[in-house]
């Protein structure tokens, strides 16, 4: 039996699909899992779900976004301009900045 | 030293460290052969990764052992004779060809033992020893669980359940030498290297040990009634399987000559 593995590197971070272990049960699937998805890389969670369990639907069967270019949606000319001419500009500039950094975003 | 000298000149702390590096190091050549042999990938990789542990821990004891007491490496593991290792029987004998359950089995009857002997290592007087336990104890705590798990499912019926209690009737008794002690018990104890005595890690051992196998419908046989092997391992006696493990493992340290190095313009150049 096949279970796929997702793996969380820390808490709070999503837990991603980083293969799959032959195992006969849950049980020993974790084990099977910690050992090959877990000893070399920081983790702080896995999951096991049996992969029959696991339901798809894939491009062939559904017409899914993000296929058509929306480049002119970016306001890509202004990108480049020095704001400094602007006060406020720059004063939002690093408000957003501080903002981010106190999210741990930067 | 092993080899130049009687077991009476050892310091207690190097007789216990001994045993615990000897167990580990030699159980772990015994994994080993069980590399791209193990019944799946999975319990292939998860069996390589015990014996990588076991490995490290040897490593751990046999480099205090030669930081404290002044040995080399060669000396402890390569050109030690095989009547010098004091490692417990149990772990030195032949897996049966092909016999998963044998090695379940003889990892649980150890591990259990080791958890045990690693708790009255933990307040040990002996600072380096107390010092190395904690990360030691992190790792065993994973061979336990992947022991009980096979046991938990091998011991359901037919034949798996056969060979796991053929196993445990083959193991039994040496695993008993595990705890076997030796001239330096009281030494060890007098001085707080070890917090307990074996005999009453041996009873505690009996009691976890009995009671899970009985749950899973295995008989263990009494202690009283156990015909006791004649190697011991703890006082240097030890089976025909050790030789020929002991040679396998050596084989490579003396075909490249490493106890006669060669030298610029010598006679082995």
């Amino acid at each position: 039996m096949i279970w796929e593995v997702f793996r969380q590197e820390k808490t709070g971070d999503r837990h991603t699909h980083c293969g799959n272990v032959h195992a006969p049960d849950r049980e020993m699937a974790l084990m099977f899992a910690q050992i090959q998805h877990g000893r070399r890389m920081q983790t702080h969670s896995l999951w096991v779900a049996p992969k029959d369990e696991i339901a798809e639907v894939d491009a062939d069967e559904a017409e899914f976004g993000g296929t058509t270019d929306k480049a002119y949606r970016w306001a890509m000319t202004y990108n480049n301009i020095d704001a400094s001419f602007a006060e406020e500009v720059a004063e939002s500039e690093a408000e957003q900045e501080e903002a981010a950094q106190k999210r741990g975003d930067v | 030293m092993p080899g130049d000298s009687p077991d009476s000149d050892l310091s207690p702390e190097e007789a216990q460290l001994l045993r615990l590096a000897d167990d580990e190091f030699v159980l772990a050549e015994r994994y080993t052969e069980w590399q791209i042999y193990a019944p799946t990938v999975e319990s292939d990789l998860a069996l390589a990764n015990i014996a990588q542990d076991e490995f490290g821990h040897a490593r751990l004891w046999y480099d205090l052992i030669q930081e404290e007491f002044g040995y080399e490496e060669s000396e402890l593991v390569w050109e030690r004779a095989p009547d010098d290792f004091r490692h417990s029987t149990l772990v030195e004998l032949e897996t049966p060809e092909g016999d998963w359950a044998d090695t379940v089995v003889r990892g649980y009857l150890y591990d259990v033992a080791e958890r045990l002997r690693l708790d009255a290592l933990a307040d040990s007087s002996y600072e380096p020893i107390a010092d190395r336990v904690p990360k030691v104890q992190g790792e065993e705590s994973y061979h336990r669980e992947h022991a009980q798990s096979w046991l938990d499912r091998l011991t359901g019926s037919g034949e798996s359940h056969d060979r796991v209690q053929a196993a445990v009737n083959r193991l039994f008794p040496y695993a008993l030498t595990l705890f076997s002690d030796t001239e330096h018990e009281a030494e060890i104890l007098d001085a707080g290297v070890r917090t307990r005595p074996l005999s009453d890690l041996r009873s505690d051992w009996l009691d976890e040990v009995v009671s899970y196998l009985e749950s899973l419908d295995i008989a263990v046989p009494h202690p009283a009634d156990t015909e006791r092997p004649d190697a011991v391992g703890r006082d240097g006696t030890h089976t025909a399987d050790w030789d020929a493990l002991h040679e396998e493992f050596t084989a490579t340290y003396h075909e490249l000559g490493f106890d006669e190095p060669a030298t610029l313009r010598g006679e082995n150049a």
